[in-house]
C-alpha cells in the first residue's frame, strides 16, 4: 500500500456551519482572533489547538495531520493514551500505510510516559526537554520538519503537577516560534472543563475542529478527513436533509473519493438513503465511493440498489 | 346480505390498497387483535416513536432485523402522516396471531398549503445539491419491507396499515 498522495492535503476549509450544543460550548473558548481551520491548513511552527466531542473525530483528525505531514516529508511524532503497535492498526484502518515510516524513523507513535510524563508526574519543564531534544534530533536527520501531535487526555487524569498545563502550552508557543516544528495539542471539549480550555486555548496559534454540519443528542454529520468524505453518527432521518446535502455537496466538491462512514449510525430512513444514493449516483462511476455502515444499514442502500452502481462498494462495518 | 360479491361497491384506494378487513393479511382473523402500542406522534417525537416501536417488537421477541424493518416501516408511514396529513398522527399496533399489525391514521387534514409546501424548500436551500428526496418514495420501501401494505384515504384522513408476519426467534435463519 502506498500513502495517498498530497491531492487531498490543502483542502479549502468548510468552517463549521451548525452550532449545536457541544460546538457552541467551544466557540466561547476559541483562540481570539482566529476561527476555525481545517486540519488539512495547518503549516509549519504552528501551535494548534485541535478540540474534539468524541474519539473517533480525534483518530480522523490524527490520521489527517499524520498523513500530511508524511507526504510533505516532515517527521511525525504521536503521542496518545494507546500502544505504537494501535496507532499504527488505526491509521491502517483509515487507509494510510505508515510501517514504512515507522520503519525508516520518519514516523513515531509514543506513549505519554517517557516524553511528557515520568512516573506518573508531569513537570512544564521535563516535557519541554523531551520537545526541544525531538526537533534537535529531527533536525539532525535530515527532515524538513517535524510535526507532533499530542493527545491531551493524560492531563484529565490525577497527576502530580498538572497545574502546570498552562506553563506548558506557553513554553511551547515560544518554543516554536519561528522553527520548521508544528505541534497539536489535542482537547476533548466534553472532558475538559470551559476555564481550562480558555486558560491554554490563548497560548495557541491556531484552532482546530472537524466542519459540523448538524450536531445535537440525535445525529452528527461532519467532514471526516481521513479517509476524506463524510461521517454520520446517530439517527437520521428526512428532518436533516439540508444539512446531509449540504455536507454531501461539500464532499463531492472537495475531494474526488468519498467514504461515507455510516459505521456508528444505528437508523437512516427513506429519504436520507435516498438522498445519499442519488448523490452518488450522480457521480456516475467516475469515482469511487465507499459506504461504510452495519449490516441493518447497508440492507436500505441495497434496497434502493446503491451497491451496484459503478465505483460503488459496500463496506459492511461491525462494532469494534 | 345476497349481494353479489363481484358488484359490491368498493371503497376508494390507492394501487398499493387492498381490502380493509383483509389488512394483517388475508389468512388472520380480523377478532383476535390482542393491542400492542398506542401512540400519538408529531415531528418532534419521531424518535421517540421509534425507540417505543423497538422496544416493544423486542419484547415481542421479533428477531432483530425484523424489528428494524419494523421500525423503519412505522417511521416512514409516520413520516408521511407528518408531511401530508397535518402534522401528527396516531400509531396501533395490534398482534393478530404472529402477525403485527402497524396502522398509522392522521386526522385527515388533507397536505393544504404548508405541506405542499415543503418539497420546495428542499430544492431551493440544499443550494448545489442536485438530489431533493422525493416524497411517497417511504411507501414504496414500505411496501418492499412489510409483509403487506394498504393505504385508505378519506375526507376523515389517511390510514396506512403495514403487516408483518413473524416468526419465533428460533425459527428465524441465523
Amino acid at each position: 500500500m502506498q500513502l495517498e498522495n498530497g491531492r487531498y492535503g490543502r483542502a479549502i476549509g468548510a468552517g463549521v456551519h451548525c452550532a449545536g450544543g457541544a460546538v457552541a460550548a467551544w466557540a466561547e473558548v476559541a483562540v481570539a482572533g482566529s476561527a476555525d481551520i481545517q486540519i488539512t491548513e495547518l503549516t509549519v511552527s504552528d501551535h494548534a489547538c485541535l478540540t474534539f466531542g468524541e474519539p473517533e473525530e480525534l483518530l480522523d483528525l490524527t490520521a489527517a495531520f499524520v498523513r500530511d505531514g508524511l507526504v510533505d516529508g516532515l517527521k511525525v511524532i504521536w503521542l496518545g493514551g494507546g500502544t505504537p503497535a494501535q496507532a499504527v492498526a488505526e491509521l491502517a484502518r483509515r487507509g494510510i500505510a505508515v510501517e514504512p515510516a515507522v520503519a525508516s524513523g520518519q514516523m513515531t507513535a509514543a506513549a505519554w510516559e517517557g516524553s511528557l510524563l515520568s512516573r506518573q508526574a508531569f513537570t512544564a519543564d521535563r516535557a519541554m526537554a523531551w520537545l526541544t531534544a525531538q526537533m534537535t534530533a529531527c533536525r539532525g536527520e535530515g527532515f524538513a520538519g517535524l510535526r507532533v501531535a499530542v493527545d491531551m487526555s493524560w492531563a484529565l487524569r490525577p497527576l502530580t503537577g498538572i497545574e502546570q498545563l498552562p506553563q506548558f502550552e506557553e513554553d511551547l508557543a515560544a518554543a516554536l516560534t519561528g522553527t520548521t516544528a508544528a505541534v497539536l495539542c489535542q482537547y476533548d471539549r466534553e472532558r475538559f472543563d470551559p476555564v481550562t480550555l480558555a486558560s491554554v486555548a490563548a497560548f495557541h496559534t491556531r484552532s482546530v475542529a472537524a466542519a459540523t454540519y448538524h450536531a445535537d443528542a440525535l445525529l452528527r454529520i461532519c467532514r471526516q478527513y481521513a479517509p476524506p468524505g463524510i461521517r454520520l453518527a446517530g439517527e437520521i432521518d428526512y428532518q436533516a436533509e439540508e444539512p446531509l446535502a449540504l455536507a454531501l455537496a461539500e464532499a463531492i466538491r472537495l475531494d474526488e473519493d468519498i467514504t461515507i462512514n455510516m459505521a456508528a449510525l444505528a437508523f437512516i430512513d427513506a429519504s436520507a438513503a435516498r438522498m445519499i444514493a442519488d448523490a452518488v449516483r450522480s457521480l456516475e462511476g467516475s469515482r469511487k465511493i465507499v459506504l461504510q455502515c452495519h449490516p441493518a444499514i447497508a440492507a436500505r442502500f441495497t434496497l434502493l440498489g446503491a451497491d451496484a452502481l459503478p465505483g460503488v462498494s459496500l463496506v459492511i462495518a461491525h462494532d469494534r | 346480505m345476497t349481494a353479489d360479491p363481484h358488484r359490491q361497491p368498493q371503497a376508494p384506494q390507492t394501487s398499493l390498497a387492498a381490502n380493509a378487513a383483509t389488512a394483517a393479511g388475508p389468512d388472520v382473523p380480523h377478532t383476535d387483535a390482542t393491542p400492542v402500542l398506542t401512540q400519538d406522534f408529531g415531528a418532534g417525537s419521531l424518535y421517540a416513536l421509534r425507540a417505543a416501536v423497538a422496544a416493544h417488537a423486542a419484547q415481542a421477541g421479533v428477531p432483530e432485523p425484523r424489528a428494524r424493518d419494523i421500525v423503519l416501516a412505522v417511521h416512514e408511514l409516520a413520516a408521511n402522516a407528518i408531511r401530508h396529513g397535518g402534522g401528527h398522527g396516531r400509531l396501533l399496533i395490534t398482534d393478530h396471531g404472529g402477525t403485527l399489525r402497524c396502522q398509522v391514521t392522521d386526522d385527515g387534514q388533507p397536505p393544504a398549503a404548508q405541506a405542499g409546501a415543503r418539497p420546495q424548500t428542499e430544492a431551493t436551500t440544499a443550494d448545489d445539491a442536485p438530489w431533493p428526496s422525493e416524497h411517497g418514495h417511504g411507501l414504496w420501501v414500505v411496501h418492499q419491507i412489510a409483509d403487506h401494505l394498504s393505504v385508505q384515504s378519506g375526507p376523515g384522513g389517511t390510514t396506512a396499515t403495514a403487516s408483518f408476519t413473524l416468526r419465533s426467534p428460533r425459527q428465524e435463519p441465523a
